[in-house]
């Protein structure tokens, strides 16, 4: 092993939060009680510290390799021992270091961190107070497990470790059934999708030369296609199979029904699980296989359509929402929708490789998509604090004055969300609306998709400005409400004409102000200022080294579309409001749909779940009476054996001293008699 | 005078032995089939030493020693215990014991009951003489 210089940091990101984990789990309720968040925080910190030192690490080896004049992908894999070693199946366990596991790293510890402090505030005389950092701390360990591994098992070993956080998480509050119901609901969904992994996993374990580390199997897949000996069958199944746990773990349309459930949990963890994060985990599984999908058009079709498909599903649901929390949910399947529009266009052309644009379009936008959802999440989750734990916009508006820091952080997320010019959510949709656009131009197959999903990208726009919008203007504008809950433990504020100080301690507001800067400025940044972010990740191992551009007339139109969509908003919900309603009347139909969510959760109930009962009836019928019955039979043979026998009991001594000299005698002559 | 040859040693075993388990199988009383049993022993312990003599050498003698002691012992433990028998029955027939059997069964019953117990003539008893110690009444149950 060469001389690991800053790269032996790479273990302490995912220990430390493990350590807090088990310090906090263990110590929690009896010594720390209210000083419970220091470890996680300590830890997410340290995290995040050691993150920043890999990303320099990963960073000056580009600069060396540049100034050797070479093309350099600089990564280091550190193995720490041989994990499972069963015949050919040989999973070490080893972390990687590259571009792409370098950011996702900074990102999810970065997160992390803000959350963890801001939780300190929003959690701070919830029961749970202790489990509630002991959960968070595992999750930051599961989810850095799943972006630093190195091979498929520690890959599966992390997204299983985020989904079994993310239950304990939903389900936070157990004790209501609604959040127990939504717990048990995202468990089950992304299990559905974690099959198809786990099937896709073995898969190119069997068919592409029984390796399960990253850089054999895609050197291998590489390989065979390069000497035309490629299965393109088997390696299509292989990534539709891994597409389908990317679909399970980030919620695109079949499985998606369990993200807006997930809002039950605490409003920390719907920004750290379920916006920032872990739903993003199925991007970076597909960004990490670019090298495998890139060789099967038509899996990477798939991905395509299914992530327009969602982005503007969710997107027309998100319009008619009125629970702040579910409509950015809905918002989040958008944008992961989005983020897998742009890995599905990341083909290959005759003419050149949109992979690499692909994949740093996706990753760029998951990076910036984290710091303004989860800004936006935590600024619900003020509101919901403020408001005495009510979401329904319809109870509440005219928060401005009421929380004038929320409202500005609130603003700078939607700002962002939206697609306002200059601001980061804009550079990085513009770079997958400009991907599906060079897709659409270039592609040899499925030319007409590729325009189509285009045009799909330009309306979700819109309808992402226009939604956002709405949620900021029915919150935050229009004439001044407040329930009655938002007053249950501020009782000296009760006065009527007073505004009552319900703005959320410092410990809260100094996260949501980090975030909001970052919101607004890092997309800017990294991206179209110093081209830093996409020089930086098409460094990654296995993709091709490109130079982004800008395409100034898509600027121009997204522009556009986005200021098209807020100023809709404004007219509808505070220059006329009532407007909206005079046009959800014009289309009843569609309105219903929107508002019903399409009524997919129903759809399921009837399709799916109605026959599996009746079938589960049946069986439990079948088992009950002809099973048991069985069973029942071979138990009752020795009763009655034992019945014909009884009588042999009869408690005189006599009989039984009888009975033992005729079989002594007996057997004394069977022994003789065989002499 | 010739050595009397080992079989008669053995039929004698034999023959203690038999009627041994003959009493221990139609007798009720404890205390007799207690006998029955150390006789059936002792039937044993005789072909052991007879044996012995034959062979020429003490370990059978060796092994009756054993067997007298644990005869012994086991005398101590059966008394013991008829004793606690009696005591709760005030009789020592065996068949009033029959009640551990399986429940549910029916009892076994003579088909001809015993005769009845001959009743003890009365001892003579001599007048007390002299006046009768007081003594505290009793405290303890023990």
């Amino acid at each position: 092993m060469s001389d690991l210089g800053l790269y032996s940091y790479l273990w302490l990101i995912p220990a430390l939060p493990l350590a807090a984990a088990a310090v906090t789990g263990l110590l929690g309720p009896r010594v720390l009680r209210r000083h419970s968040h220091w470890p996680c925080i300590l830890a997410a910190a340290a995290s995040c510290a050691a993150s920043l030192v890999v990303l320099l690490a990963v960073y000056h080896g580009i600069g060396r390799g540049e100034e050797e004049g070479a093309a350099a992908r600089p990564h280091e894999i550190v193995a720490y021992y041989s994990w499972i070693k069963v015949g050919a199946l040989d999973a070490g366990f080893a972390l990687r270091a590259d571009a792409l596991s370098a950011v996702m790293a900074v990102t999810v510890t970065f997160i992390s961190m803000l959350i963890a402090i801001y939780s300190a505030g929003y959690m701070h005389d919830d029961e749970g107070y202790a489990r509630f950092f002991a959960e968070v701390a595992l999750f930051i360990f599961s989810m850095t497990m799943l972006v630093l591994g190195d091979n498929f098992a520690l890959l599966y070993l992390g997204w299983e470790g985020v989904g079994l956080c993310s239950y304990l998480l939903i389900g936070f509050w157990f004790a209501k059934p609604s959040a127990a119901d939504a717990a048990r609901k995202a468990f089950l969904v992304t299990r559905l999708g974690d099959m198809g992994l786990l099937i896709g996993i073995l898969l190119l374990w069997v068919g592409f030369g029984h390796h399960l580390d990253y850089p054999h199997v895609f050197a291998h897949v590489q390989q065979a296609h390069q000497a035309g000996t490629l299965n393109q069958g088997l390696l299509t199944a292989a990534c539709l199979l891994l597409l389908c746990g990317a679909v399970g773990k980030s919620a695109q349309f079949p499985l998606h029904v369990w993200l807006p459930d997930a809002m039950e949990g605490p409003s920390p963890v719907s920004a750290l699980i379920h916006a920032a994060t872990m739903v993003t985990a199925g991007v970076y599984l597909i960004a990490r296989c670019a090298p495998l999908f890139e060789l099967a058009p038509d899996a990477q079709i798939v991905v395509a359509c299914l992530g327009g498909f969602t982005a503007i599903f969710a997107a027309v649901i998100a319009l008619t929402q009125t629970d702040l929390k579910r409509l950015l949910a809905y918002s989040t399947l958008s944008q992961l929708g989005y983020m897998f529009l742009a890995v599905g266009c990341g083909i290959i052309t005759k003419e050149r490789s949109l992979v690499a644009f692909g994949v740093i379009a996706a990753v760029f936008h998951l990076f910036t998509h984290a710091f303004f959802k989860a800004l936006l999440f935590l600024s619900a989750g003020s509101v919901m604090h403020a408001m005495g734990n009510v979401i329904d916009m319809r109870r509440f508006s005219g928060l401005r004055r009421v929380l004038p820091i929320t409202h500005w952080t609130f603003l700078c997320g939607a700002l962002s969300l939206a697609g306002f010019p200059l601001l980061s959510g804009f550079w990085s949709k513009d770079a997958i609306l400009d991907v599906a656009w060079e897709a659409g131009h270039d592609a040899d197959a499925y030319r007409m998709i590729y325009l189509l999903l285009w045009v799909v990208g330009i309306i979700t726009a819109g309808l992402t400005a226009f939604y956002t919008f709405r949620a900021y203007f029915l919150t935050f504008w229009g004439e001044e409400r407040i329930p009655p809950e938002a007053f249950a433990h501020h009782h000296g504020h009760a006065a009527h004409g007073q505004t009552p100080h319900l703005e959320a301690p410092p410990v809260m507001t100094v996260p949501l102000m980090i975030l909001a800067v970052c919101a607004v400025g890092i997309g800017f940044v990294v991206g179209p200022m110093t081209h830093w972010f996409g020089h930086f990740l098409t460094r990654t191992p296995g993709l091709l080294i490109v130079e982004p551009e800008l395409n100034w007339s898509m600027m121009g139109l997204s522009s556009l579309i986005a200021l098209g969509g807020i100023g809709l908003a404004w007219l509808m919900y505070v220059r006329q409001p009532d407007l909206a309603g005079r046009f959800a009347n014009a289309v009843p139909g569609l309105y219903q749909l929107s508002l019903n969510k399409f009524h997919i959760d129903e759809l399921y109930d009837t399709f799916i779940l109605k026959p599996l009962a009746g079938f589960t009836a049946f069986i439990r019928i079948f088992d009950l009476h002809v099973l048991d019955g069985l069973v029942d039979l071979i138990g009752h043979v020795p009763r009655m054996i034992g019945f014909r026998f009884r009588p042999v009991q009869n408690g005189l001594v006599q009989f039984y001293a009888l009975a033992m000299v005729l079989g002594l005698t007996v057997f004394l002559i069977a022994l003789v008699t065989r002499l | 005078m010739p050595p009397i040859p080992l079989h008669h040693y053995l039929i004698v075993g034999a023959i203690l032995f038999a009627l041994g388990l003959i009493g221990f199988l139609a007798r009720r009383n404890f205390i007799i089939m207690f006998l029955c049993v150390e006789m059936m022993l002792q039937g044993v312990t005789i072909n052991l030493v007879a044996f012995a003599r034959y062979r020429g050498n003490l370990q059978g003698q060796v092994f009756t020693l054993f067997i007298l002691t644990v005869a012994a012992c086991e005398a101590a433990i059966a008394l013991a215990l008829i004793l606690i028998l009696f005591r709760r029955r005030r009789s020592l027939d065996v068949s009033l014991w029959q009640d551990l059997r399986e429940p549910g069964e029916e009892a076994t019953m003579d088909e001809e009951p015993l005769p009845p117990a001959r009743r003890q003539p009365a001892m003579p008893q001599l007048t007390p003489s002299g006046l009768e110690p007081e003594h505290r009444p009793e405290e303890s149950h023990v």
